[in-house]
């Protein structure tokens, strides 16, 4: 095998293996995007109800989208409003479908919401469950 | 008493003038209470007013031409040859340039863009900003106001401030109607003697009150015109002057004044009139529609644009002329001016909004939290969730189905009756109300409170109950469908017929609710306990309490379309309850946030009964009762649904989901007579209109982590295999799918496929 056959094999592999480092994007809307942005600097400016307005925004245009569920269950937890943001982990979780990282990452929320409501047990249940126990 | 002699004449004549002039001053210091009273509190009384949820413009969007110019005209933006101010628009071909107006959202001011928007099929392909020519991702439209709760009096106003309001209103009204406020002090004594003159000689332009002196009238006083209250007036004005400087005076003037009639609520002040008017806000206007509503303020109905245009337009023509006059303008603005046409765009009148039953709905929800004199008196702004595209699709669906169904079967005309409530499937926003088939009238709102029987609605409750229990149901278990004759003491015999008239012996669970069988659905709610159904249908949102009969398990309770709704909502949004919502956010009447209603969800039964009960209701559309929407729709929706007929074809019936909306119509008489209308001639046939109107999104579930596609036989409930006839793949909640192999029979032999049993005798 030539080099000039080899290149465009190399440079694609490398291109996957790239993709693969790089966390998937939640949407591939730029509307779900930019609202997600902004989203995250209302969040970073402590604007967290503005936050979580903004998110809604994004789950009017992409409903089924469970990283935007995931979001809102984050923005929930930095809230104080455990109970909610247990709730919206778990929507995220109906709608995520094969994502197992998704998911995985949605019960450690709904342990850490359980868990600041004093439900220990709970918590670690939903723990057991986010490493696939 | 003793007098003292000489003049007990002149004694009585100090004690009268002193009485007098004591009653004068009393009368005086009252009035000047009264004056500083009114002026120093809430001047007026707001209406809440009541917004459509704003349009979000994105690169894929859904959104017809026809639909984006029907936003605009409920909007009333102007369609001009280069828009360039805020609220205008012009069209080339597909491609529309639009200036937005700027609006305080609860989370940010958004300015006025410059936007050029590209449509392509039903889609906005393109967005981009016409200045710096950059794509933009998103861009959020002023919402329109859709109505108000007013108070008793139904008077609306728009607050404006001085500086606000465009120099062209103030010189008119200085030049017209009081020369010389800026130097008077309440009272124009020389205007009073040249009124008397200029209306003697028949040359009346301005009356004798001063700015001052009708702001008195308007605001303190009644309309009856006699002495003492025409000299009440002036010392009013007079006192008025003393406490308050002139800008406060004419700010406030500018505010009260009444300038026209919408129906029954009246336009005041030049905030709104001008919004009513022109579309636009005061600090917009023009000279020539500056002189008309201010040549309007002597008398708004008979020098009403819309309804005498000439009267108005001589009008006009004499304030500006009046303007040239006092030198406010040059001869060459007056000529120009006067050129202009009137300029008042179209509108129908309103009333107090073209949507009263989503307006019911919204009234209702605040009154939870808030009292109802604050919510007509305050201001507030509030936010709802109505998409008024659906809405339209909604009302033309329920008005024209109606009338040809009557024609179509001979039902007495105007007899038939409806509602139709539209939501978005995950969020639970309610997007349209219709209450009946005149979706203006006030009145009776059949959507929030007709109750009726449900019907079969209720069956996807009983089934989904039954699903609760893998080990026990499967969409693949039998059910008995003999016949039942129900004996309770003191009751007489109940025995449940199927719709048409026979018993289909043994059916699979997902053959029962896709045809809607009666007899082995009342077998299986009593098996499973009608209590148990009942509190099910509780946790999926019905508020109130509600008998437990057996005949329940056919629908027997009365439920109201918004009831349904709410129940339904549960199944569509996969299990979880999210109380439906009309309001997104309440602003005060200066902007600011005083309450959000953010989305809540609780999950209230698990994904997997959810799933596989949706997936029965797609069944239902497919191959059972509501099969017959495939004249409406296109198969490829996969659309979920239940249709529900009762007794006597009084209640006609259907809620459906789509990967969008869940919508719940309902079809029948006021006076709950026999209609002859199935849920699927009925109901489902305006729903149906509705849809295809609407062009929803298909509805594709999202699979639950517990469980797996299964292909299994339909006739004997057995597994099956891929390449097998009639083999069908199923979901099952993971390990309950059958074990037992049916034979496997090759559709390429091409033989009759009879029932497995009949194959084991045959062998």
């Amino acid at each position: 095998m030539t080099t000039k056959r080899l290149f465009p094999l190399l440079a694609a592999s490398l291109l996957l293996a790239s993709c693969a480092l790089l966390p998937p994007s939640p949407s591939q809307n730029r509307a779900v995007l930019s609202l997600l942005d902004q989203a995250n600097n209302q969040i970073t400016a402590g604007q967290l109800d503005q936050a979580g307005a903004s998110l809604e925004r994004a789950m009017r245009i992409e409903p089924l989208n469970p990283a935007l569920w995931q979001e809102l269950a984050q923005v929930r937890i930095a809230q104080g409003r455990y109970q909610q943001a247990e709730n919206m982990a778990a929507k995220s979780n109906a709608l995520a479908e094969g994502n197992r990282s998704m998911r995985e990452k949605n019960w450690r929320l709904i342990a850490e919401a359980r868990r600041n409501q004093g439900d220990d047990k709970g918590a670690q249940a939903a723990l057991d469950r986010a490493s696939g126990k | 008493m003793q007098a003292t002699g000489l003049r007990p004449s002149k004694r009585l004549l100090i004690k009268i003038v002193l009485a007098g002039l004591l009653l004068a001053a009393s009368y005086t210091l009252y009035l000047d209470f009264a004056v500083r009273e009114r002026f120093e509190g809430k001047r007026w009384e707001l209406p809440a007013k009541v917004y459509a949820r704003p349009l979000e413009l994105y690169p894929g969007l859904k959104l017809t031409v026809t639909e984006m110019n029907a936003e605009l005209t409920l909007l009333g933006y102007r369609e001009t040859a280069s828009p360039e101010e805020p609220g205008s628009y012009c069209w080339n071909n597909r491609t529309l340039d639009l200036v937005s107006r700027p609006f305080p959202f609860g989370d940010g001011f958004q300015e006025s863009l410059s936007l050029r928007i590209l449509f392509s099929g039903d889609r906005v392909q393109r967005l981009s900003d016409r200045t710096s020519k950059k794509p933009l991702p998103l861009v959020r439209l002023d919402p329109a106001l859709i109505g108000g709760i007013y108070p008793d009096k139904k008077e609306d106003r728009v607050l404006v401030k001085l500086d606000q309001v465009s120099d062209p209103v103030l010189d008119a009204l200085i030049a017209v109607e009081d020369r010389r406020f800026f130097s008077h002090c309440g009272i124009d004594l020389r205007g009073i003697g040249r009124a008397i003159v200029a209306t003697s000689t028949g040359d009346s332009v301005q009356g004798g009150s001063t700015l001052t002196q009708q702001l008195v009238k308007n605001f303190y006083l009644s309309a009856e015109r006699t002495l003492q209250r025409k000299l009440t007036e002036m010392v009013m004005a007079l006192l008025l002057e003393l406490h308050y400087d002139k800008l406060e005076i004419l700010e406030t003037y500018l505010n009260e004044v009444y300038l026209g009639q919408d129906g029954d609520r009246s336009i005041n002040g030049f905030g709104l009139a001008s919004r009513f008017f022109f579309a636009k806000p005061v600090s917009q206007l023009d000279l020539h529609e500056a002189a008309l509503l201010v040549g309007m303020l002597k008398g708004p109905s008979y020098y009403n644009p819309r309804s005498n245009p000439q009267r108005a337009l001589q009008r006009r023509n004499l304030v500006l002329r009046v303007m040239a006059d006092e030198a406010f303008i040059t001869e060459g603005m007056l000529i120009a001016a006067q050129a202009e046409p009137l300029g008042v765009v179209e509108r129908q009148s309103r009333g107090t909004s073209p949507y009263p039953a989503f307006l019911n709905l919204v009234h209702r929800q605040l009154r939870q939290d808030y009292r109802d004199e604050d919510l007509r008196s305050e201001g507030l702004q509030i936010f709802t969730t109505f998409d008024p595209r659906v809405q339209r699709a909604a009302e033309r669906a329920l008005s024209r189905r109606l009338p040809q169904l009557e024609k179509a079967r001979g039902i007495q005309p105007n007899s038939l009756q409806g509602a139709l409530l539209v939501t978005s499937t995950q969020n639970a926003e309610v997007q349209a109300v219709v209450g009946g088939r005149d979706p203006r009238f006030e009145g009776f709102n059949r959507a929030l409170d007709a109750r009726r029987p449900i019907g079969s609605l209720i069956k996807p409750i009983i089934y989904l109950t039954a699903l609760q229990y893998p080990e026990r149901y499967t969409l693949m278990t039998r059910l008995d469908d003999s016949p039942l004759v129900l004996q309770q003491p003191g009751t007489k015999d109940w025995a449940p017929e199927n719709y048409d008239q026979k018993f289909h012996g043994e059916v699979t669970l997902l053959e029962s609710l896709s045809n809607s069988y009666n007899v082995s659905t009342v077998r299986l709610g009593l098996k499973l306990g009608v209590s148990k159904v009942m509190s099910n249908l509780k946790q999926f949102g019905l508020a109130r309490e509600v008998p437990e009969y057996a005949s329940s398990m056919l629908g027997a309770t009365p439920l109201s379309p918004l009831e349904v709704t709410q129940i339904y909502q549960t199944i569509a949004s996969g299990g979880f309850n999210a109380p439906l919502k009309a309001i997104r956010e309440i602003l005060t009447a200066e902007g600011k946030p005083l309450q959000r209603y953010p989305l809540v969800v609780e999950q209230v039964v698990e994904g997997a009964p959810t799933y596989l009960v949706t997936v029965a209701m797609q069944e239902v559309v497919r191959r059972g009762t509501a099969s017959n929407l495939g004249s409406y729709l296109p198969s490829a929706l996969e659309v979920a649904g239940k249709t529900g007929t009762t007794d006597n074809f009084r209640d006609s019936w259907f809620a459906g989901i789509t990967g969008d909306h869940l919508a719940v119509a309902w079809v029948g008489r006021d006076d709950n007579q026999p209609t002859s209308l199935t849920g699927a001639s009925g109901a489902m046939s305006v729903w149906g209109t509705m849809m295809a109107d609407l062009n929803p999104e298909p509805l594709i579930l999202p699979e639950p982590e517990n469980v797996e596609q299964i292909w299994v036989d339909p006739v004997s409930g057995l597994r099956s295999g891929a390449g097998c006839r009639d083999a069908i793949k199923l979901p099952f909640v993971t390990g309950s799918a059958p074990t037992e192999f049916a034979p496997c029979s090759r559709p390429s032999v091409g033989k009759s496929i009879k029932g497995w049993f009949e194959r084991i005798f045959d062998r």
